[in-house]
């Protein structure tokens, strides 16, 4: 667990489809901070960057140039085996089509990224039940997913992205599958849940109502950021 | 309180794992048949090899290619350490009972005494004493020179024939080199034996015992006549008996081969000892034989395993993508992809066996004669088997590997896509 860690990019483009020409600039020499606990919204058009920085941040991709740093250490440049045991320990991930294993049952999902540190099948299930306790979904825990609402998917999908307790939590379109009503309970779990663990939060969205809840609001357009708004405590 | 879940959560079966287990299956079934069929038909001939009255055997080229036997039998005889010399003559011929139908038969021409001590254990299943063929020596038509004179046209059959042919000892029958009444004679039944098959194997259904000089006469093969030119006195093989401690040291053995040789320059003499190295031998070189056959199965069973556990890796490339991304380690996604292997592969060696097993079964039951035969002898050696799986698992080892490798070089961000 990293809670707490300031994270940064220092001057990170990335480049799809080779360095020549034919290469799709996604993002380009960007410059960012993020102190501990911030809620964060990023925002812009479709095709701007916001999920490869998403992916950036979360390790599930490399800078083509540039540095991604935990507390000052660039984590981008370990091996694939590095960047893995850095995720699981120290990033959720909420993405929008929630991603659970459709073979695996609610308890199993939040379980998984525990079997890798906790050997105790017992203990593994008390934090999965309490996380599913906190998410509204305890008594649902044997339920497949395929058994579930879109709603009900997501808060899983968020129960399995803390259960490590991580420093840092990325949702990407946290609420892009669900109706209003839904996607508004989501968003006051993720909100309670980001004060209540002071974890920070960054969030990539289209829609206002998502970004109207944070602190900070990124603008990325043509990978580049636009606009970077803090609001006062 | 937890809530029941409602049915039909998980996913259905994968009919591609199926079609694997299957392909596995077949692949296995095919060495289980070969091995333990081929492996049982060896075993047994060595054992029955092992369980003879003789020692020595003398084989001559081609059918019928000893010549002189009733001589060699007096100078094999008269060898110290010698107990019982025993040409045999193996020949087609017709066979017409009262009904008057002609049966092709194997007709085993023997000197009775002499076939009987050269038997060993087995024949005590068949025949109790000496073959009941007139004279037990079959020499005195013989010694007459032109095989005429107090001859015993005698024939002993099996009983599956005196059943088919309703013959009872006492009949008369004709026999004929072919089915017709030329050069037929007249012979009498004086006795039946019970095939047993582990002696005749499933060529003692169509057997019957006539005194060697008799088939000789009977196929042109006989001792022509002093001074007549040609001298036939054909027969197979001379299997030779030894006696006390002659029987069992493998140098007096080895000193009779050579004494046996040095009469008999042009045939072939061989121990028991080198027969049995031999059949072992060559049912070593069959067996590798069958392992290569049963590789070429294997190999389409493994093809067919790796494809559909690539095909696996891509239909679930997402669900191994959000693994990956939630940081579970390459070996825990690797582990569950062996995991699947080794059921399938697990699944297919079990299934495998089992249909050999069965498909072996089902040949001693309904295969032609001498499948039956040859499936009734199948040896099932648990070490076989339990090489056979692990082979099986081996392959599904690597077939994973194959699999494991597409799914940890997916591009993540792809992955998720």
């Amino acid at each position: 667990m990293t809670s707490g860690a300031t994270i940064e990019l220092a001057g990170v483009t990335k480049v799809y489809g080779g360095s020549g020409p034919a290469g799709v600039r996604a993002l380009r020499g960007i410059n960012l901070r993020f102190r501990p606990g911030q809620y964060v919204s990023i925002e812009g058009p479709s095709g701007c960057g916001k999920t490869t920085l998403l992916n950036l941040l979360g390790l599930i991709d490399t800078p083509t140039e540039g540095e991604v740093r935990w507390e000052g250490v660039n984590v981008a440049d370990g091996s694939e085996r590095e960047r893995a045991r850095f995720r699981l320990r120290s990033i959720g991930f909420v993405f929008q089509r929630f991603y659970l294993l459709p073979t695996l049952t609610v308890r199993e999902n939040v379980e998984l990224p525990l079997r890798p540190l906790i050997r105790g099948r017992a203990e593994r299930r008390a934090r999965a039940a309490q996380l599913l306790e906190s998410v509204g979904l305890g008594a649902r825990a044997g339920f497949y997913p395929s058994q579930l609402s879109g709603g009900e998917e997501q808060r899983v999908a968020i129960a399995r992205a803390l259960v490590n307790s991580p420093g840092l939590l990325l949702a990407d379109e946290p609420t892009g599958e669900l109706d209003s009503d839904n996607a508004g309970k989501v968003l006051d779990l993720l909100e309670a849940l980001h004060r209540e663990r002071q974890t920070t939060l960054i969030v990539v969205t289209h829609n206002p109502e998502v970004a109207r809840r944070a602190r900070r609001h990124l603008t990325l357009r043509d990978g580049r950021v636009e606009s970077d708004v803090r609001e006062e405590a | 309180m937890s809530e029941r879940p409602p049915p039909g959560g998980r996913k259905p079966g994968s009919l591609p794992g199926l079609l694997a287990v299957v392909a596995m299956a077949a692949a296995i079934t095919l060495p289980v048949v070969l091995l333990s069929v081929g492996g049982g038909v060896s075993s047994h001939e060595i054992a029955r090899l092992q369980a003879s009255g003789y020692q020595i055997v003398v084989s001559g080229p081609g059918t019928a290619g000893i010549d002189l036997a009733h001589q060699r039998v007096v100078q094999i005889g008269a060898i110290p350490g010698v107990g019982a010399v025993s040409p045999t003559l193996t020949m087609p011929i017709d066979l017409r009972g009262p009904g008057g139908r002609w049966v092709p038969l194997l007709a085993e021409g023997i000197i009775p005494s002499a076939y009987y001590a050269t038997l060993g254990s087995t024949a005590s299943q068949v025949f109790s004493a000496p073959p009941n063929l007139g004279d037990p020596t079959d020499m005195i038509h013989y010694q007459n020179g032109s095989y005429e004179g107090p001859v015993s046209p005698d024939v002993l059959i099996n009983t599956t024939l005196a059943q088919d042919d309703h013959l009872t000892v006492g009949d008369s029958v004709t026999l004929a080199p072919a089915a017709n009444d030329s050069g037929a004679v007249t012979y009498t039944v004086t006795g039946t034996f019970n095939v047993v098959s582990s002696l005749f194997s499933t060529s003692g259904n169509y057997g019957i015992f006539l005194p060697l000089s008799n088939l000789q006469v009977l196929t042109g093969l006989a001792r022509t006549g002093p001074g007549a030119g040609t001298l036939l006195d054909a027969a197979d093989s001379i299997h030779v008996g030894l006696t006390g401690t002659a029987s069992t040291s493998p140098t007096q053995i080895d000193r009779v081969e050579a004494a046996i040789h040095a009469l008999m320059p042009y045939y072939g003499v061989s121990t028991l000892s080198q027969e049995a190295s031999q059949l072992e031998g060559a049912a070593s070189i069959l067996n590798g034989f069958y392992l290569v056959l049963s590789s070429v199965g294997l190999a389409i069973g493994f093809v067919f395993l790796t494809l559909v556990l690539v095909r696996r890796v891509e239909a679930e490339r997402r669900e191994i993508g959000i693994r990956r991304a939630l940081g579970l380690p390459a070996r825990s996604i690797a582990a569950t992809i062996v995991a699947r292997a080794v059921v399938l592969g697990g699944m297919g060696a079990l299934l495998g066996v089992a249909s050999g097993v069965v498909t072996v079964t089902l040949l001693a039951r309904v295969g032609s004669a001498p499948v039956q035969a040859a499936s009734r002898l199948a040896l099932f050696e648990p070490m076989q088997l339990i090489a056979l799986a692990l082979g099986a698992l081996a392959l599904a080892g690597l077939a994973s590997a194959v699999a494991v490798r597409r799914a940890l070089r997916l591009p993540l961000p792809e992955a998720l896509r």
